[in-house]
């Protein structure tokens, strides 16, 4: 392997595996505190994507309830990431008041919960086909404004060119996780949060509004998938209503690998699917999704736990 | 709850305890019995959303999915979307999978009601099945079809039908795999009572679907399954869609006729479909045969779409034309990325990425993309004219695709094979088993008028397409429009 095609491989596996494990994140974040895996995540992921292409003032295709429609107005890339990220994170929160929360309440066994949350993800996946129709939807060619396709990492004469789409990807990503690991780690909120998941009736008991916390969680959680679907929507495609869903996927496995419920976990997860995909030879990269989870049993072979999974004490 | 009553000052003996508890025991009996049923109200609607949103409901304004029962009564008109509720079983009909299943353990009413169906053949209008992908990845070209196919139906049936009997065609989704063509394919055989089916979308669909109609007699038209061996599946399966090996060899002369120079040649192909596959076969056949020097073979699958690596790949080769078969999607993306990435040589695109959908992958990096194709919206010939006034009225500006043209054809095909066998002996006295025996016998033998311009079959099935178009992308400023102008 050349020295071009080493850092080119390198750059896009850390780009990818950091859009990776911040959607893994959104996981994580619900498994802690909840115990459950919201399949529904992968849903929000591929709605976020739609918010922000309809805030920087992309229109509806011709098929689909809302066809040739489009917002009066279209923001700046940047502040439609955050705003379709924040309604991204506001339908989880929707999600959370009516598919788990009336589960919770009753005591319903996670699997219940599980299979609630895989009903929101296929109802959601459908209602945005029944509103946009089923056809992909790119974000116009000018959307980092001012970058060029691709960025020169190389000379002159001896060009590394990688898309400017993937350098935004991990800028974008490499910003989010520091926040939030801010967040989660030095702030009041981030400490009442990690209470709540260590142990929700202790918490409610130290007088924290667990509810709120949850609420917060699913927020939080929902705001990481838009961001992440926003950012592989604008690389590549929204390839239509289903292109969460093989994401959804390699999201489990990235939380899986990394350890269930570890932040620093979904993070490596992340980066170590990322790389293995992008350094995978051409010939095989049809593939990759077959690489990812193998990656994922040798590593369960070794470390049931996760590369930063705790072992779980069962108290008797 | 006696707490409430201390605190509202009432009397508290053993009397009125008991009698406040039994209340509120009842009050939580009525609770949880209305908690209950609107749970119940609400899965059921999940659940109708969940499928009958991705059947009867994936385009709106398109077909539904007909409300068959086991009775096999006929079926609904396209486009009748209230018709499944009145029914009062639209979830049963979501349900392809379902009914088959339950046509399958009751042979003896299905039987009867195929005799049933046959007789009241004469008086309603004739059922076609279209079963092609609505839903799923290859959405975006089963959806071409489906318009096509309206357009179509509309078309005759202003123009008198069958010798003044109406069609009425059946739509059953697909989707974009090989179990979901199965389903559709008995569902219309069974329980819609079709005379014949254009269907379905992907050559893969059409190896496992195909073979069910054939043993059930059911004649089959594929509007869009142009791999190796689609004729061959059986005697009831016919294509009005030409074979890969006829039309891919025509845009590499294009590329030729651009840039006589081109030397080095990179090919790349889906390798999980077996359309692509056997495309890229013809691709590399053809470029050996032009002596040219194919310098790569990459692999993707329909379902990536992050191809740095292939791009990066190729581009190293330094090739002067790059040859891509896969869907619109995942090629679009991979024309798009090469383009990012720096290529600046020619592009071939398979029969995959003959639509407009591409545009919207590929925007700008789009223009200047080479295909071959079996229909031209430019094709000067009168059908093509009134095919596309037809289309404007559905989708305005829009210029048809291939896969619009295909489906029109599919279904102009099985009404004019109709109209000549109801010439020679009257179909609606005939049982439907015979029909569908005599309508293949027909097809195969007529000569076609089509958007495609003029076809006809051979007696296994394939087309005979007189002409074949090469195409070059070219986009409008705009990035996101863009026109296939007829080069060949």
């Amino acid at each position: 392997m050349d020295l071009t095609s080493f850092v080119q491989s390198l750059l896009n596996g850390l780009s990818i595996g950091s859009v990776y494990a911040i959607f893994a994140l959104g996981y994580t974040l619900v498994f802690s505190i909840l115990g459950i895996i919201n399949f529904a995540h992968a849903a929000v992921f591929t709605l976020g994507a739609y918010f922000t292409y309809a805030l920087v003032g992309g229109a509806v295709g011709f098929n689909g309830l809302l066809a040739n429609k489009a917002l009066p107005f279209g923001l700046p890339f940047a502040l439609a990431l955050i705003l379709g990220s924040v309604l991204a994170g506001l339908v989880a929160v929707i999600i959370e008041v009516l598919a788990f929360r009336p589960l919770r309440a009753k005591r319903a066994d996670p699997l219940l919960t599980l299979v609630s949350s895989l009903g929101v993800a296929i109802l959601i996946t459908n209602l945005i086909q029944y509103l946009v129709g089923a056809e992909p939807y790119s974000f116009p060619s000018n959307t980092y404004e001012g970058l060029p396709p691709a960025i020169n990492f190389g000379t002159p004469n001896s060009p590394i060119p990688i898309r400017s789409a993937q350098v935004v990807i991990f800028g974008v990503s490499v910003v989010i996780l520091v926040i939030l690991t801010f967040i989660i780690n030095y702030t009041q909120f981030g400490k009442a949060l990690r209470a709540v998941a260590e142990d929700a009736t202790t918490a409610s008991l130290l007088g924290i509004n667990t509810d709120f916390y949850i609420l917060l969680a699913f927020f939080l959680s929902g705001f990481l998938g838009g961001v992440a679907g926003t950012l592989v929507g604008s690389s590549v495609t929204i390839a239509g209503p289903y292109f969460g869903i093989s994401f959804g996927l390699k999201g489990l496995a990235v939380i899986v690998l990394g350890g269930l419920g570890s932040i620093p976990g979904a993070v490596a997860g992340g980066l170590v699917i990322g790389l293995a995909e992008s350094f995978l030879p051409a010939e095989l990269s049809s593939y990759r999704d077959a690489v990812a989870f193998a990656v994922l049993f040798i590593v369960l072979l070794i470390r049931p736990r996760g590369l930063l999974g705790r072992t779980q004490i069962q108290k008797v | 709850m006696q707490a409430n009553a201390w605190s509202l000052g009432l009397r508290t003996d053993v009397t009125v305890t008991v009698n406040i508890r039994r209340r509120f025991k009842m009050f939580k009996m009525f609770r949880r019995v209305r908690l209950g049923s609107i749970t119940a109200l609400a899965i059921g609607a999940m659940l109708l959303v969940a499928c009958g949103g991705e059947l009867a409901t994936a385009i709106p304004g398109a077909p539904t999915i007909e409300p068959t029962t086991a009775a096999g009564i006929a079926t609904t008109v396209s486009g009748a979307a209230d018709t499944a509720v009145a029914a009062g079983n639209t979830a049963v009909s979501g349900a392809g999978t379902v009914i088959s299943e339950a046509a399958t353990a009751l042979p003896t009413t299905v039987a009867g009601a195929a005799t049933s169906i046959a007789g009241a053949l004469g008086s309603g209008p004739i059922p076609i099945g279209i079963g092609v992908a609505q839903t799923g990845a290859v959405a975006l070209l089963g959806q071409e079809e489906v318009t096509g196919a309206q357009v179509a139906e509309k078309f005759f049936n202003d123009k008198g039908g069958v010798n003044g009997t109406q069609i009425k065609l059946i739509f059953q989704d697909t989707a974009g795999d090989e179990a979901g063509a199965i389903n559709a394919f008995q569902s219309l055989i069974n329980q819609g009572n079709v005379v014949g089916i254009v269907g379905p979308t992907l050559s893969q669909q059409a190896f496992s679907a195909d073979p069910i109609a054939d043993r059930a007699h059911v004649p089959v038209l594929g509007p869009s399954n142009t791999a190796k061996g689609i004729p061959q599946i059986g005697d009831y399966i016919a294509r009005v869609s030409a074979p890969v090996a006829v039309v891919a060899p025509n845009a590499i002369d294009a590329a030729l006729g651009i840039n006589p120079n081109i030397k080095n040649v990179v090919v790349l192909y889906a390798q999980d479909d077996a359309f692509s596959k056997s495309e890229t076969g013809t691709f590399q056949d053809t470029v050996k045969a032009k002596g040219l020097n194919l310098t790569q073979v990459l692999t993707f699958s329909t379902k990536d779409t992050d191809f740095q690596k292939q791009a990066t790949d190729t581009i190293s080769q330094k090739p002067d034309l790059v040859i891509v078969s896969g869907l619109a999607q995942d090629g679009g993306n991979l024309v798009k990325q090469l383009r990012d990435l720096g290529y600046k040589g020619l592009i071939i695109g398979g029969n995959g990425l003959n639509t407009a959908n591409v545009f919207k992958v590929c925007q700008a990096q789009c223009d200047g993309l080479i295909i071959a194709e079996a229909y031209s919206p430019e094709a000067n010939t009168d059908m093509n004219s009134q095919f596309k006034e037809a289309m404007k009225a559905k989708q305005g500006d829009k210029p048809p695709s291939q896969f619009n043209a295909q489906a029109f054809t599919g279904v102009q095909v099985f009404v004019e094979a109709l109209k000549s066998l109801d010439n020679k002996s009257k179909i609606s006295g005939m049982s439907l088993a015979d029909l569908r025996t005599a309508l293949n016998k027909e097809i195969l033998a007529g000569k076609y008028d089509t958007p495609l311009g003029s076809i006809s079959f051979t007696p296994e099935g394939e087309i005979n397409q007189a002409k074949f178009y090469v195409a070059q992308i070219k986009m409008n400023p705009d990035g996101t429009t863009g026109t296939f102008t007829y080069i060949k």
